[in-house]
């Protein structure tokens, strides 16, 4: 035999792991590349959904200032708010687009069984798929920030690396989220519709277009019981000196125990689901 | 584990439980249940409604030699499949143990794998955006084979399966019988002991599925021990060294295609080719004295032609009964032959019907 399965030790099952996500993210962009159309409109279409957000914050404001929404927000700046939101949020639709719906991506090409059948993780054959969706994100993120300066005059006054850092445990935690998705995925198989809503709920209630504290009670429960909140609040109130709803070092200590937390749960759930799968037999079906 | 035994399955078994229908599902669907399913079906709930529970593999047993080609022969929805699918860990065994190279399949199912090299059916199991080189070379790193190692190996595979002037070009551009080459190229890609090949010919033209079963017997000349899954009689009976013929789930039958075909070396195949279905004078001939088995297949040779294939202790004394009951049904008998068992004769001696249905 030619593969080294068996030579057990820590440092080396960690490198297979590394080898088999890198080999992924490779295969991922080489398959991305090969469609140019869908990667330009990845870059345009951010830009669509952004323009109203534009005009409508244009349209509530006196001088350039939306008065009312920084009463409780603590800036006036709508459109850098928005922005942000939507920079933040595309990292939640990529966890739960990107990674979770990976799986039924793989049934409907009929490439999971044999991705399967080899002797790679499956946790990490699901990871894998994260990662370069998330780089993907962050390029198409950063252009779409960048046409967005450039248009829409998008005013960052902060510390990026202190945000780009504060965001490093929210994307973790994403990450968990994802592989917990891909779960349920694999169970529930045609789960587009369960997704798009989850996506919805969880990046609206996170505060990706407005200030979670405009939010009736009830709501405002969800969202704070949402870890990705307080990483929207976080990284704001760095970049534009919003007002934040616990102190920043408290919000950043609540991310971190929550990756903590998601990617245990995510794991667990990935765990259930995929050995529900085999006891019964839905691994080749979609 | 014996070391002489590559696989060893033990009373294995898998059940799959039915979904009742939605009220959705059962105002919007034409379809009405339908009998005549080829796998078993146990735990009937209220007589007259669908069974709870489809028994796909009902308690098989076999053990398969270290170098040995094994065939699994059965027609579609015997339980082929679905063996396959427990030895590789995609599915869990309700009942029954199963271990491969001394692993067992669901207590160390990443050693299994790792012993393994499967290919399943179904062409679209390679990614088509990427060349065929870029698919080994993914799935290299999934079978940790190392990076020094996988160039070559690589090279080699892709030599060998006449793949390397197409490497380079994306796999949607193969043809069936190149993908198919290249699934067998990627399970090789480890070297592993164990390869299990699922109806690997399915849908190839007979040229391509010649040169496959070429591979598949130098691949056993290099030492793979092989279980191959076919509804091909003459593939089973040219390639393997040993056939489990199974149906319904069960084999039914397990020896060498010489011993199987030495069982039934007493009859005679009758094959009459007739203009046109011959209905309702089947079951007649399946009652005729020394009859073993009928069947009839639609023949294909471009004509619309059939051919009714009858397997009897003495064709001598058939074949008077066998002509007259075909003239009464206004039959026209075009082609008549009298020949030597074949597996295929093995398996409707055993089950009373065709494989091909």
């Amino acid at each position: 035999m030619v593969n080294r399965f068996g030579a057990d030790r820590f440092g080396g099952w960690l490198r297979r792991q590394f080898r088999v996500i890198g080999a992924i993210a490779r295969k991922d962009l080489l398959i991305f590349l090969r469609y140019p159309a869908n990667a330009l409109m990845s870059v345009v279409e951010p830009i669509m959904w952004l323009a109203p957000a534009y005009f409508m914050g244009q349209g509530f404001s006196v001088d350039g200032r939306a008065i009312g929404f920084e009463g409780f927000a603590g800036t006036s700046d709508y459109f850098s708010f928005v922005m942000i939101g939507m920079f933040m949020s595309s990292y939640i639709s990529t966890a739960f687009w990107g990674t979770g719906f990976s799986v039924q991506e793989d049934m409907t090409l009929g490439v999971l069984e044999p991705n399967w059948v080899t002797p790679a993780s499956r946790v990490s054959l699901v990871i894998g798929r994260s990662v370069i969706m998330f780089l993907l994100t962050t390029l198409n993120s950063i252009g779409v920030l960048v046409v967005g300066a450039a248009l829409f005059h998008v005013n960052l006054t902060g510390n990026v690396l202190a945000a780009v850092i504060t965001m490093l445990p929210m994307l973790i935690a994403l990450t968990g989220l994802g592989l917990g998705i891909a779960g349920m995925v694999l169970s529930v198989r045609r789960a587009g519709t369960a997704i798009d809503i989850s996506n919805w709920v969880v990046t609206q209630l996170s505060g990706t277009t407005f200030p979670v504290s405009v939010l009736p009670r009830p709501l405002l429960a969800v969202a704070l019981a949402l870890p990705t909140t307080y990483g929207f609040d976080a990284v704001r109130s760095i970049l534009l000196g919003t007002k934040t709803m616990l102190p920043v070092k408290v919000e950043i200590g609540i991310m971190l125990a929550s990756t903590v937390g998601m990617c245990a749960a995510g794991y667990a759930v990935f765990k259930v689901f995929e050995r529900r799968c085999r006891r019964q037999g839905l691994l080749g079906t979609h | 584990m014996s070391v002489a035994n590559a696989i060893e399955v033990e009373d294995l078994r898998r059940t799959f439980t039915r979904r009742a229908p939605n009220t959705l599902t059962r105002m919007f669907s034409r379809q009405r249940p339908k009998g005549g399913s080829n796998a078993k079906e146990a735990g009937c709930g209220d007589s007259g409604k669908r069974p709870a529970a489809l028994v796909a593999v009902d308690g098989i047993t076999f053990d398969i030699r270290v170098g040995e080609i094994f065939g699994l022969l059965g027609p579609n929805g015997a339980g082929k499949t679905t063996t396959i699918k427990m030895l590789c860990t995609l599915l869990e065994p309700t009942l029954g143990t199963a271990r491969v190279a001394g692993f067992d399949i669901v207590r160390e199912p990443a050693r299994v794998r790792a012993s393994l090299g499967t290919v399943l059916s179904g062409e679209r199991s390679l990614y088509w955006k990427l060349t065929g080189r870029e698919n080994l070379e993914y799935f290299a790193a999934l079978y940790d084979v190392e990076p020094s190692t996988a160039r070559e190996r690589i090279r080699e595979l892709l030599d060998r399966f006449e793949l390397a002037d197409k490497a380079n070009e994306l796999v949607e551009r193969y043809s069936t019988g190149m993908r198919q080459r290249l699934s067998i190229a990627r399970a090789l890609l480890a070297n592993p002991p164990v390869l299990l090949l699922d109806e690997p010919t399915a849908g190839l033209d007979p040229q391509s599925a010649r040169n496959l079963r070429e591979v598949v017997r130098e691949l056993k000349g290099e030492g793979h021990t092989i279980l191959l899954t076919t509804h091909y009689m003459a593939e089973a009976d040219e390639l393997s060294d040993r056939i489990a013929i199974i149906d319904h789930g069960k084999v039914i039958a397990l020896d060498t295609p010489a011993v199987l075909k030495h069982h039934i070396q007493q009859m005679h195949s009758v094959e009459v080719e007739t203009d046109r279905a011959p209905n309702g004078i089947l079951d007649e001939l399946r009652s005729l004295p020394l009859v073993r088995g009928v069947e009839c297949v639609q023949s294909g040779n471009g004509y619309e032609t059939w051919t009714i294939r009858v397997l009897t202790e003495n064709s001598r004394q058939t074949l008077d009964a066998l002509l007259d009951l075909l003239r009464a049904g206004g039959e026209r008998v075009l082609n008549l032959r009298v020949a030597e068992p074949t597996l295929e004769d093995v398996f409707i001696a055993l089950t009373g019907k065709s494989l091909r249905y």
